[in-house]
């Protein structure tokens, strides 16, 4: 069976927030790293975090509610997946 | 993404920045203060009537443009988004010692470059300053310093400062009377470029820096969050068009003394320059991203630049602010203020725990 990984950008409310997620992903063997947020994904110049996923993240549960936003990156755009509630 | 691109738009718009910051001391503006958010946000302020300094008394059509430009291209881009109820009062704190560090210092970030570009070395001071305050703000970042979450709000609760600005101008040039202005050879209130001028140029630096996300402080900080150099860019375009400017009109003078609306008190120009950066950091943006966020409907970032104008207020009612001959007692007790005040909103808004670096 073919396991399609894909990558993904999360935003954050606070640069710790970006951190947290990274270090997470990290744990569970994904790929991951933090960078300013593109200029495409947003007029906002926080922190945000790139990493490969194979889940899809419709459901995102966000344990600490520091995620603004996950976009899946597909060639040159941002498919979103996932947003916080009133965001 | 096209990062090439992207790095192009920064240049460019950093190179047309300090272009127009050069034509506006020519054509009447301070000498090395063709922009300054800090000073014009102060002038606004004396012209208001909230202080009363006589000598820094004017409504700066260039604010009011970088507030409009900024919301038109916002518009345009589909990036008007009004968010805020991140701890509104504390940033109108923040914003309102980052003003009593720019009196201190005599100049915004921006200011900074362009005193810098026409030979100020009282600026680079001012520099390692404002690297070692980003610097520290970096430091409380990486333990988990934030100021919460943004909410998404009514378009009208975003609109109401560019909408306050517009006013703003109508007052300016329908109702002047109703303002206090500078006397001629009064002091840097009475020194401004035409009022078309000053507005063209603040709405082409608005719209540019919200197009490239420019701010002052950003790039430093990335580059020490990240290794991230794409903001500098800007920074360091800013820095060569006020340079090449200063060359080109013969005003460029090197050294510490007798520089223009400027002291040489190195230590306070140091230590005003620390309190800036700092609270930039704590801010999320330097004066000048603050007014663009504004623009692009960010209620907080708004609410950050009535701080400003109310610490402008402060500066001058209780002699904070700076002159050409140099720090205030005042100032300095203000500033160290500044830094209890920063230091506490920043320990108490994180997490205490270590960097998740």
């Amino acid at each position: 069976m073919t396991v399609n990984i894909m990558q993904y950008i999360a935003t954050f409310y606070s640069h710790f927030g970006a951190l947290r997620f990274k270090k997470a992903c990290q744990a569970a063997g994904m790929e991951a790293a933090v960078m300013p947020v593109p200029r495409e994904l947003s007029s906002s110049c926080g922190s945000c975090v790139k990493f490969d996923s194979t889940a899809d993240y419709a459901d995102y549960h966000d344990p600490y509610g520091e995620i603004e936003q996950i976009v899946r990156l597909q060639g040159r755009d941002y498919l979103p997946v996932y947003r916080a509630a009133n965001a | 993404m096209d990062v090439k691109k992207n790095n192009i738009w920064l240049i460019v718009s950093g190179l047309v920045i300090g272009a127009l910051a050069v034509l506006l001391v020519a054509f009447g503006n301070p000498a090395n203060m063709g922009f300054c958010i800090a000073c014009f946000i102060r002038d606004t302020a004396g012209s208001l009537g909230l202080h009363r300094a006589a000598a820094v008394q004017y409504v700066r059509p260039e604010i009011i443009g970088v507030v409009i430009g900024a919301s038109a291209v916002a518009l345009f881009r589909r990036e008007f988004v009004p968010r805020g109820g991140s701890a509104p009062m504390t940033r109108f704190v923040l914003g309102f010692f980052v003003m009593i560090g720019c009196l201190m210092f005599l100049g915004c970030p921006l200011r900074m470059v362009l005193r810098l570009g026409g030979g100020d070395l009282n600026a680079l001071v001012g520099l390692a300053g404002f690297i070692v305050g980003i610097g520290g703000g970096v430091f409380f970042l990486n333990r988990g310093y934030s100021l919460k979450r943004t909410y998404s709000l009514p378009k009208l609760e975003g609109a109401l400062l560019p909408l306050a600005t517009v006013a703003l101008l109508l007052l300016l040039v329908a109702a002047p009377a109703l303002l206090l202005f500078t006397e001629a050879g009064g002091g840097p209130g009475a020194a401004h470029a035409p009022l078309l001028l000053a507005l063209a140029a603040g709405l082409l630096v608005g719209g540019l820096a919200q197009r490239v996300r420019l701010c002052m402080v950003g790039g430093i900080r990335d580059l020490i969050l990240f290794r991230e150099y794409k903001l500098l860019l800007a920074f360091a375009a800013v820095l060569v068009a006020a340079l090449v400017g200063a060359l080109l009109t013969g005003s460029f003078k090197l050294g510490f003394i007798e520089q223009p609306v400027a002291h040489n008190d190195g230590l306070w120009n140091f230590l005003g320059m620390l309190l800036v950066g700092l609270g930039a950091v704590l801010l999320g943006g330097c004066p000048l991203r603050q007014l663009v966020l504004a623009g692009e409907g960010q209620a907080d970032s708004a609410v950050t630049v009535l701080g400003l104008l109310v610490g402008a207020a402060f500066a001058h009612n209780f002699a904070l602010a700076s002159s050409a001959a140099g720090p205030t007692v005042n100032g300095k007790i203000a500033v160290i203020i500044g830094f209890v005040v920063m230091v506490l909103i920043a320990v108490l808004n994180s997490r205490g725990e270590k960097s998740a670096a």
